[in-house]
């Protein structure tokens, strides 16, 4: 068995070509490489990082942005315990994208995911086409957390996922707070925890 | 002070510098005035005298050594003249050596220069005679219609260093040469137009022999590219025209044949074998004729032909099997639930089975050209630098990424993935809606239903060789299993399972009472009550066994999926990360076995509480109308007549004969586990309210021995642990007295551990009536 104390799946979505292949490859290797193909299918990469002395394992799954892959990457959304949400700073379509983006995660995802909003390539400055502000409000609408990024510059990209981790465990701890709970002692009792433990919708 | 030291120096100067300077000066001498001071100083500088004295003897005697030493070297005097006249001649001489070594090796230069300018003036000849030599050959080749000798002479000429032709034309001679040189490219391009003009012919009339004989000339006369692309649109040609002929084929194929339902796949597999057959058969003349790494830019130009023909199969396809629209109807399906335009599942089953057909078939297509192309840069760049092997891998990518068929496949893959959960999950749905139960069966039909769905569905993505696709369908089916299918046995569970015996009796009334009012009203008489609590029953048993069967069918199908990956990962499919993505998504899908787990030990829960402990637990209570406070009479009457633990055995039976019948052998031994622990628990506390005699505690040691006899046989469970307390109980309720705890307690224990605190044993001592709490109080444990 492997040695870690947690382990969280997760996903990065989002427009082609918004750069979110470069941002696990600066994250999970330090490199950033340019002249980057378009992903087919899905991509996985593994990174373990120590938070406050625990082990925390990211299986993080780079998805295909193009249209006929929605399907294959449709299928991870529901095992993932975060979605890395990811738009172009230079590209309004691609920030226009988000909301149906935002319908794919209502459907497919699970309730207790964690969306983290982010918009990258910032050192594109000069050809901006998203204003921070704008991005920010709409994150907000959204109860969205939110980052821009530069994979190239390495700007903002250890935080993202450093961050996301932190949120993870500490939703993590909560969770299974509640769980030993509502957990009654066995033969004992006649509440029968299935019944409050289990949500589907 | 500094007056007084300063003599010091002086006078040693002028005693000759051999002693350390007198520690006293004259002045100071001179300064004293006391007899004491005087002699003290005397004395010093006797001492001093002395001291001086030997060292002057000492350097005295060394006189002689150095006068010997000084004779020596007077004598070496005319020695040194002789060798400094030496010396001088010898560096004459190596100075005129060295000169002289100048002086040759110049002139080896020299030499040297001109063998090299000689040789350069031979080539030169040679090359200029090459030149025309090449020159008349190229005529005499071109008249003789030779053309493999005249592209040999024009390749020779391109061979040739242009400096040197460069040269030539200046000679005396330029003249000649120029003229010559202008027939030599003249008769270049005219090679070059018969050439091109001649395979055009030779392709046209679908000659081989004369195409290939062509295409061998084009790399002599540098026109490497060239004649890659007019080969290849030779190749391309015969697919073409093969492609054209199969489609035909299939626009007649009858629906009846043995391969309808699978017609485009075999013309796509047509289509990709007619291209290797080209692949295999033409390498070799590309390899000798044009050398290695030149097998990609025959391929890339393939490609687009592969592409061309890709596209009509498939559009092809689209129209024919009504592809596209089939998926709009599995979307909106999918969207609204209403089953009214609801497409049937099984009406998608071969279009399903053939899109997987043809991305398998791309797939294995994909890999032979990428295998090829590898093996043949590899020969190409042995000795070329890691960028440019870098370079050619990313030619290769972007080829077998961005080719027309890699994207329509794709495409083709992504609507067949949407069209099998949908597949999948309506099946399932049939199979749970028409789950039915054969007596004497532990399971029900959905479950065996069900995972033959999601075994065939997972296959089927499997067999379209598509890492990404069956990793899809994977999750799609860790989904189904764990929220729809999952839901579906919980809430059955959830149903509950109806009480029975006294519990019935309460229920009994008031159901009597519900059947009362409703046949009043519908004044008609129903019996589905008593019924259906039997079928209730039956049930809920049932779904227990569904569940563990389910959670173990997980598993199996974990294991099974895992070596057939493993045995397409072997064949070289999928990319580096493939066995990674893979056993992520497996593991996932065992997770949800454990689920199933959770599920089972929850229902098993609900089932030993509202079944077996109502049940059990009266029974346990009429322990307490049986006195233990007994005398050797009634002792030897329950002797003959047993007051409790026959009938309470007898019942236990009888109930779990039920459980045993209905519920798989683990799940039943689970539910004894837990009826065990129920027992172990009850029994204590009806003990603890209970009072015995000392005939009264080896009543109960009997009582209890007779139990743990037979619940031993019914459960493979260890239970003598569960009932370690309750025999420990027993052994201190059979004392003859209080103190003899003592002989089993502490030290005295051996291999006993105690479970009873020391309060718990007071308690337990305190039931036996003829014990005086005294004496218990008084005990020291």
């Amino acid at each position: 068995m492997e040695d870690y104390d947690f382990l969280f799946k997760i996903v990065l979505i989002g427009n082609a070509g918004v750069g979110k292949t470069c941002l696990v490859r600066r994250f999970t290797q330090g490199l950033f490489p340019p002249g980057q193909g378009a992903t087919i299918g899905v991509d996985f990469m593994i990174k373990t990082v120590e938070i406050n002395g625990e082990k925390v394992k990211l299986q993080i799954w780079d998805t295909a942005g193009q249209e006929r892959f929605r399907s294959i990457t449709q299928s991870y959304y529901r095992s993932a315990n975060a979605l890395i949400l990811t738009y172009d700073i230079t590209c309004e379509e691609s920030f226009r994208c988000l909301p149906e983006w935002l319908r794919e995660i209502e459907q497919y995802a699970s309730n207790k995911v964690i969306t983290v909003l982010v918009g990258n390539k910032i050192d594109l400055a000069d050809k901006r086409e998203v204003s921070q502000q704008r991005a920010a409000e709409f994150s907000e609408a959204q109860d969205m957390y939110y980052l821009e990024t530069s994979a190239k510059e390495s700007d903002n990209v250890e935080k993202l996922f450093l961050d996301l981790a932190c949120r993870l465990i500490s939703e993590a701890r909560q969770n299974t707070l509640v769980n030993n709970v509502s957990s009654p002692l066995p033969g004992e009792g006649k509440s029968i925890s299935y019944l409050t433990c289990c949500n589907f919708n | 002070m500094a007056a007084a030291t300063a003599p010091g120096p002086r006078a040693s100067g002028g005693e000759g510098g051999v002693c350390p300077t007198s520690a006293l000066s004259m002045e100071r001498i001179q300064s004293f005035t006391d007899l004491a001071d005087l002699e003290a100083a005397y004395s010093r500088l006797c001492e001093e005298e002395k001291v001086v004295q030997e060292e002057l003897d000492a350097l005295l005697e060394q006189q002689s050594t150095i006068e010997n030493k000084m004779v020596a070297l007077h004598r070496m005097g005319p020695n040194l003249q002789l060798i400094e006249g030496d010396a001088q001649q010898l560096a004459g001489m190596i100075t005129f050596t060295c000169n002289l070594a100048e002086n040759v090796s110049s002139k080896v230069r020299q030499l040297d220069l001109a063998k090299n300018r000689l040789y350069q003036a031979i080539q030169r000849a040679d090359d200029i005679l090459d030149l025309k030599f090449c020159m008349d050959g190229v005529q005499t080749a071109l008249r003789n219609e030779d053309y493999e000798q005249a592209a040999a002479h024009i390749h020779r000429y391109l061979s040739l260093d242009k400096s040197v032709i460069e040269l030539s034309r200046q000679g005396k001679e330029g003249g000649i040469i120029d003229a010559n040189l202008k027939l030599l490219q003249e008769a270049e391009q005219r090679l070059k137009a018969i050439v091109t003009e001649k395979f055009d012919t030779a392709m046209k009339q679908g000659d081989l022999p004369q195409v290939e004989r062509f295409f061998k000339i084009f790399p002599l006369l540098g026109l490497h590219e060239e004649g890659l692309s007019k080969f290849s649109e030779y190749l391309c040609k015969q697919v073409a025209n093969k492609a054209e002929e199969n489609l035909q084929l299939v626009m007649g194929t009858d629906m009846s044949d043995r391969r309808a339902a699978v017609i485009f796949a075999d013309t796509l597999t047509l289509l990709f074998e007619g291209i290797a057959r080209i692949v295999e058969t033409h390498q070799p003349i590309v390899e000798t004729y044009y050398g290695p790494g030149r097998l990609y830019t025959l391929i890339k130009h393939l490609q687009v032909e592969c592409d061309r023909q890709v596209e009509k199969v498939v559009d092809k396809f689209i129209k024919e099997r009504d592809y596209h629209r089939q998926f709009q109807q599995v979307q909106n399906s999918m969207m609204r639930s209403s089953s009214a335009e609801k497409i049937e599942p099984r009406e998608l089953d071969p279009i399903l089975t053939e899109v997987t057909l043809m991305n398998a078939r791309s797939e294995l297509y994909l890999r032979f050209i990428k295998r090829r192309i590898i093996a043949d840069f590899e020969v190409g760049d042995s000795m070329a630098s890691e960028e440019v092997k870098q370079e050619h891998q990313k030619y290769l990518d972007k080829l077998l990424n961005n080719c027309l068929l890699s994207r329509t496949m794709q495409e083709l893959i992504g609507y067949y993935i949407t069209m099998e959960e949908y597949f999948m999950r309506e099946t399932v749905n049939k199979a749970v809606a028409m789950d039915s139960y054969e007596k004497g069966q532990l399971t029900s039909s959905m479950v065996d239903d069900v995972f033959y769905i999601v075994k065939k569905c997972i296959g089927r993505a499997l067999s379209s060789s598509s890492i990404d696709c069956l990793c899809a369908m994977i999750n799609h089916s860790t989904t189904e299993l764990e929220s729809d299918f999952r839901e579906v046995l919980y809430n059955k569970l959830k149903q509950g399972f109806p009480a029975t015996t006294f519990q019935d009796f309460q229920r009994g009334v008031t159901s009597a009472v519900n059947i009362m009012h409703s046949s009043l009203q519908q004044g008609k008489f129903d019996t589905k009550g008593i019924e259906s609590t039997d079928e209730a029953k039956q049930s809920f048993l049932v779904t227990l066994n569904n569940v563990e069967v389910c959670s173990e069918n997980i598993m199996t199908l974990k294991k099974t999926l895992e070596s057939d990956c493993s045995k397409l990962l072997s064949q070289g499919f999928g990319g580096e990360q493939a066995q990674a993505k893979i056993d992520s998504c497996l593991s996932d899908m065992a997770a949800v076995s454990n689920k199933f787990r959770d599920l089972l030990q929850e229902g098993l829960n609900e089932l030993n509480s509202t079944a077996i402990k109502p049940q059990v637990k009266p029974w346990i209570n009429l322990f307490l109308s049986v006195s233990h406070n007994i005398e050797e009479e009634e002792f030897s009457d329950y002797e003959a007549n047993d007051p409790w633990v026959q009938q309470f055995i007898v019942n236990l039976e009888q109930q779990m004969t039920e459980f045993k019948a209905g519920l798989s052998p683990v799940i039943y031994d689970t539910l004894t586990g837990l009826m065990t622990s129920l027992i172990a628990i009850e029994l204590e506390k009806v003990l603890l309210k209970s009072t015995f005699s000392r005939l009264g505690g080896l009543q109960f040691d009997k009582e209890l021995r007779s139990l743990i006899a037979y619940l031993t046989t019914v459960t493979t469970w260890t239970i003598r642990d569960k009932f370690a307390r309750l025999s420990q109980m027993a052994t201190i309720l059979n004392l003859e007295r209080v103190t003899e705890i003592l002989d089993y307690w502490g030290p005295n224990s051996g291999p006993l551990t105690w479970r009873l605190t020391p309060a718990e044993v007071r308690q337990v001592l305190a039931l036996r009536i003829d014990f005086r709490s005294e004496d218990i109080k008084r005990l020291r444990l």
